[in-house]
């Protein structure tokens, strides 16, 4: 009875639903972060462009370092394998043409992500 | 009725002006609105986490947090023992107990800057410094809640502690058997107030501690202000992530909190 009063308070139930809420949360994180991270270059037709580079950096609020290049395939696709960081920009170019710095933030480090919107090239200014 | 009505009014007008600057505080976490942009918006505008996010990934969140757990988890376990102990002796007759409870009284004057230095020296002979003992030491125990257990423990019917004693229970055995069960709103004022004081402790932490391993949140606060002065979203959402643990803790003791702050208050 004594038991049940206990494991029934608040001063039990909420710490329990914290602790099961970041126990999932990290299973989650831990199955989701292999650091992938895919997307499209298209031109300003909207067509795929192959052997586009696409530069991966690593955006904080003071700093911004480059820390991956690939390039897309047949079909503009590109795949970066070892995103390491959580708040990132993704840049294409292909000779004199280059698209906007898109930044794109995640929840956690490393964040599995198809990205849904192309780079889109535009002429450089 | 009529006058109750005006009475709630005034009621939620002031609890709407002072909950204002934690709406707005929390509005901005969630956003990122300059706050200095004219006209204000009143709701939200493009709400998200991400800021928390930053703030986690940006700064060595998860050990300030750690830190600040450890040193709070001691320094509320101090004050139970400590002050409860305590307490109970000022509730029993010994020979200089009104001389013992004035000078504790008095000693409530004096503001902590001034015992600053002497208790600097004390811990560092103690080998403290930088540890999480030494960073919990001044909160192990506080006057204001010896007071809290001592009306308490005076709530408590003699005829119960005389009781216990016929029985054949010592001291001690009276304040963990008798006492304490009988003083829970005073046990969840003490973890309350113990737990913000120490949480919401900067000065003296950031006098001991030596590396930022040791650091707990609110020097982890001033470090991240100092360090990342333009980003105000990301700041404000390190301010939400301090201030809930403490707010949550209030919220889950509030009426055992409220009923130890005036237990003792009707007696006599």
């Amino acid at each position: 009875m004594r038991w049940r009063r206990i494991l029934l308070s608040r001063f039990f139930i909420v710490p329990a639903v914290l602790l099961l809420g970041t126990g999932a949360w990290n299973v989650y994180v831990d199955l989701h972060a292999h650091g992938l991270l895919e997307g499209r270059v298209v031109d300003p037709a909207g067509k795929p462009v192959a052997g586009a580079t696409v530069i991966l950096s690593v955006h904080d609020f003071v700093t911004q370092v480059e820390k991956a290049r690939t390039r897309t395939d047949s079909a503009g696709r590109f795949r970066f394998d070892d995103n390491p960081s959580h708040l990132i920009q993704l840049q294409a170019q292909d000779g004199t043409e280059a698209s906007p710095r898109v930044t794109i933030r995640l929840w956690f480090r490393g964040q599995d992500r198809v990205v849904q919107e192309p780079l889109r090239l535009a002429p450089s200014a | 009725m009529r006058k109750l009505w005006w009475r709630h009014a005034a009621l939620i007008v002031i609890s709407v002006i002072m909950l204002a600057p934690f709406y707005w505080l929390l509005k901005t976490a969630i956003t990122s609105e300059n706050i200095y942009e004219y006209p204000p918006h009143l709701l939200p505008v493009r709400p998200q986490l991400f800021n928390f996010v930053d703030v986690w990934y940006l700064i060595p969140f998860p050990r300030y947090l750690f830190n600040s757990i450890v040193v709070s988890l001691i320094a509320v376990a101090g004050n139970l023992v400590l002050n409860a102990m305590a307490g109970f002796a000022l509730t029993l007759p010994f020979v200089g107990r009104r001389s013992v409870i004035v000078l504790l009284l008095s000693c409530t004057l004096i503001p902590f800057q001034a015992t600053i230095i002497p208790a600097y020296l004390i811990t560092a002979h103690l080998g403290l410094l930088n540890s999480y003992l030494g960073l919990a030491l001044p909160l192990l125990s506080t006057i204001v809640c010896i007071f809290i257990f001592k009306a308490s423990f005076d709530a408590v019917p003699r005829s119960l502690i005389d009781a216990a004693r016929i029985d054949g229970l010592g001291e001690m055995r009276i304040l963990l058997r008798v006492m304490l069960p009988l003083s829970t709103p005073a046990i969840a004022t003490n973890i309350v107030l113990s737990f913000i004081w120490s949480w919401n402790n900067f000065l003296w932490p950031l006098i001991i501690t030596r590396s930022q391993d040791m650091q707990t949140l609110p020097l982890g606060l001033a470090r991240f202000l100092s360090y990342m002065e333009d980003t105000t979203d990301a700041l404000y959402a390190f301010v939400v992530m301090v201030l809930a643990p403490g707010l949550l803790v209030f919220l889950m003791a509030q009426s055992a909190f409220m009923r130890g702050l005036t237990t003792g208050a009707t007696k006599g």
